[in-house]
């Protein structure tokens, strides 16, 4: 079904709702925060579809929520948000998506855009030879049973036995870098298999690790307070559990596919395959769900690593060691919060967490201004940082957007530019670019996304999230 | 026989059309080489496959999600079906290719959309890759 801006309703300035009686299987209205042209780029694809077919699950509550950046996917649309009420209602893997626990951890540096000077390019080339990027490479870490089991039940804690970063890492990442309920046994040997040499590993698609300059400060207090100033280097780290929490999402969409007519569930698309939460097939996704997000944590947690040591080769173990982490962020993930007196699970499907300052469950040292939330841009536009805002917890089960959202296919993406001139042009940009493929670099170019900036305009205005600061890139390694 | 990818925002949409059900799993196979083909080099090598599922339109998602993970563990990347039979809901299968630097991530098939059917003489296939 296609739709135009007159069939949603406009509840206010950034906020506009499919009624529940639009479809007679929706349970819950479908709303969608954007603004008038970021809606008619939404109209242009599946993604609202997609959002009415959330509003069908059983159990939901509220609404299905789509942020700004929403587009379609499989299942949820990316950019969907939906929260069923525990202990019936229920979970679905399709939900959270293959790349359970895709997110992105920032890096601060100890220097700034003037210091490093005429060292991007080689700091840059060298994190590209210090990161495994591409498709199910081996990386710098290879586990054995114990090990793996370690970081499945642990996440970011179990690699500072390896001193693979530090007690503050841990600290300043979403969780605490671990989710609750993590059992390796609700974890398939397929699973564990492609995980087992990808600990570390960058992938490919959308992920990467990009060095960025602090460009404007919209929040100086808060920035202060998340280790930011303007001029000052960071890197973005964009990756998630690989292999592993691929074939998890397989799994466990194929046993509740099979499962589903048991308990009743009718669906209009099979790959929202869910059960109830509180089933056997729900209590064993959310164990191996938990492993899965350990595991993405601890992939972050390696990366990030490597991004020291390459700064140790290149700007000096001085700088590397004053390199401090702001934050990791989830973006697909289902968590268990309670709101309204109610247990909800949340799913988040490209989506992040943004919690407001006096939150129990962020860092205390954030805790007076809000959790950092990081929105990467497209390569060759700018990143931003936010901070969460009181209305997440109202409006939108405590969430705001993840990125810019893609606007075109990579195959029109690829139509339109080839991977060699796409390198021409960001260089000509002065940002240095890193990619095994020209393909892949081709699908991610810049005007395959929707506007950055526009999307953290609307959660703004939408008291989601507020701006603290812009990043501009000098120099990314795709995967 | 033909295979064509459709216009989708996020991920891969894959449309199928052969003359016969094993055609349509060759089609598949060819259309998932487009997207992990890159720098193979070497002896052909052969692999087997044997899978079952619950109905045939899993049955191809199994097919493209062992050819997947082929290309993700050993950098294998299939190049052609020397021999395929479908026997009920189970596919018994050799390929042909070799092993290269597969650039493009099939992270999973999902069931978005997921469909085998026969239409007149022709078999019709669609699948959704996350990628």
């Amino acid at each position: 079904m296609s739709f135009s801006t007159s069939d949603l309703t406009r509840l206010g300035d950034t906020l506009w709702e499919i009624p529940v009686g639009a479809r007679a299987d929706m349970r819950v209205p479908a709303r969608v925060f954007a603004d008038a042209e970021l809606l008619e780029a939404i109209l242009g694809d599946r993604s609202l579809e997609q959002l009415q077919n959330v509003a069908t699950l059983p159990g939901v509550v509220d609404a299905a929520l789509a942020m700004p950046d929403i587009h379609q996917g499989y299942g949820f649309p990316v950019g969907g948000v939906a929260a069923t009420e525990l202990p019936d209602g229920v979970i679905s893997p399709g939900g959270v998506g293959y790349d359970i626990n895709c997110g992105v951890r920032l890096l601060v540096l100890p220097l700034t855009v003037e210091e490093i000077g005429a060292r991007v390019e080689p700091l840059v080339h060298e994190l590209s030879r210090a990161i495994p990027a591409g498709m199910g490479r081996g990386g710098a870490l290879e586990l054995d049973d114990a090990g793996l089991n370690g970081v499945l039940q642990n996440g970011s804690r179990e690699l500072l036995q390896l001193a693979i970063g530090t007690d503050e890492d841990v600290e300043r990442t979403e969780s605490g870098g671990c989710l609750p309920g993590a059992d390796p046994a609700a974890v398939s040997e397929r699973a564990r298999l492609r995980g087992r040499r990808q600990l570390g590993t960058l992938g490919s698609g959308n992920h990467f690790v990009e060095l960025q300059v602090v460009a404007r400060v919209d929040d100086p207090a808060t920035a202060e307070a998340f280790g930011l100033a303007l001029g000052r280097l960071t890197v973005l780290i964009h990756s998630g559990s690989r292999g592993l929490g691929h074939q998890v999402c397989t799994d466990y969409v194929r046993l509740m596919d099979a499962a589903r007519e048991g308990y009743g569930i009718q669906l209009p698309d099979r790959q929202l395959a869910c059960a109830p939460a509180s089933s056997p097939e729900g209590r064993a996704y959310l164990s191996a769900m938990a492993c899965a997000a350990n595991f993405a944590f601890g992939n972050r947690q390696a990366i990030a690593h490597a991004v020291r040591e390459a700064v140790a080769r290149v700007l000096g173990r001085d700088v590397a060691r004053a390199t401090r982490q702001v934050y990791d962020v989830a973006h697909n993930v289902a968590k268990v919060e309670r709101y309204g007196g109610r247990d909800l699970c949340v799913h988040r499907k490209g989506a992040t967490r943004a919690f407001p300052a006096g939150s129990p469950d962020i860092p205390e040292a954030y805790r007076a201004v809000g959790q950092p939330v990081f929105v990467p841009g497209s390569m060759g536009t700018a990143s931003y940082v936010l901070a969460g805002e009181p209305a997440s917890l109202e409006r939108s089960f405590g969430t705001t957007c993840h990125g810019a959202g893609r606007a075109m296919s990579r195959t029109g993406a690829r139509k339109r530019i080839s991977g060699a001139d796409l390198r021409r042009q960001l260089e000509a940009q002065g940002i240095v670019v890193r990619c095994p493929s020209n393909r892949g670099l081709a699908e991610e170019a810049p005007f395959a996304y929707k506007d950055v900036e526009r999307v953290v305009d609307v959660v703004a205005r939408a008291g989601l999230a507020r701006k603290v600061a812009q990043l501009r890139p000098l120099g990314v390694v795709k995967g | 026989m033909t295979y064509r990818f459709l216009e989708h925002t996020g991920e891969v949409e894959l449309e199928l059309e052969a003359p016969s059900e094993e055609a349509l799993f060759a089609e598949a196979l060819a259309a998932l080489l487009e997207l992990t083909a890159g720098g193979e080099t070497g002896e052909p090598e052969r692999r087997d496959l044997v899978l079952a599922a619950a109905d045939r339109s899993l049955l191809l998602a199994d097919w493209l999600a062992e050819l997947a993970l082929l290309a993700e563990l050993e950098q294998f990347v299939a190049e052609r079906v020397v021999t395929l039979e479908l026997d009920d809901l189970r596919l018994s299968a050799t390929v042909e290719g070799r092993r290269g630097e597969p650039p493009h991530l099939v992270k999973a098939v999902t069931l978005s959309g997921l469909n085998v059917r026969q239409e007149g003489e022709s078999w019709r296939g669609h699948v959704v890759l996350d990628v």
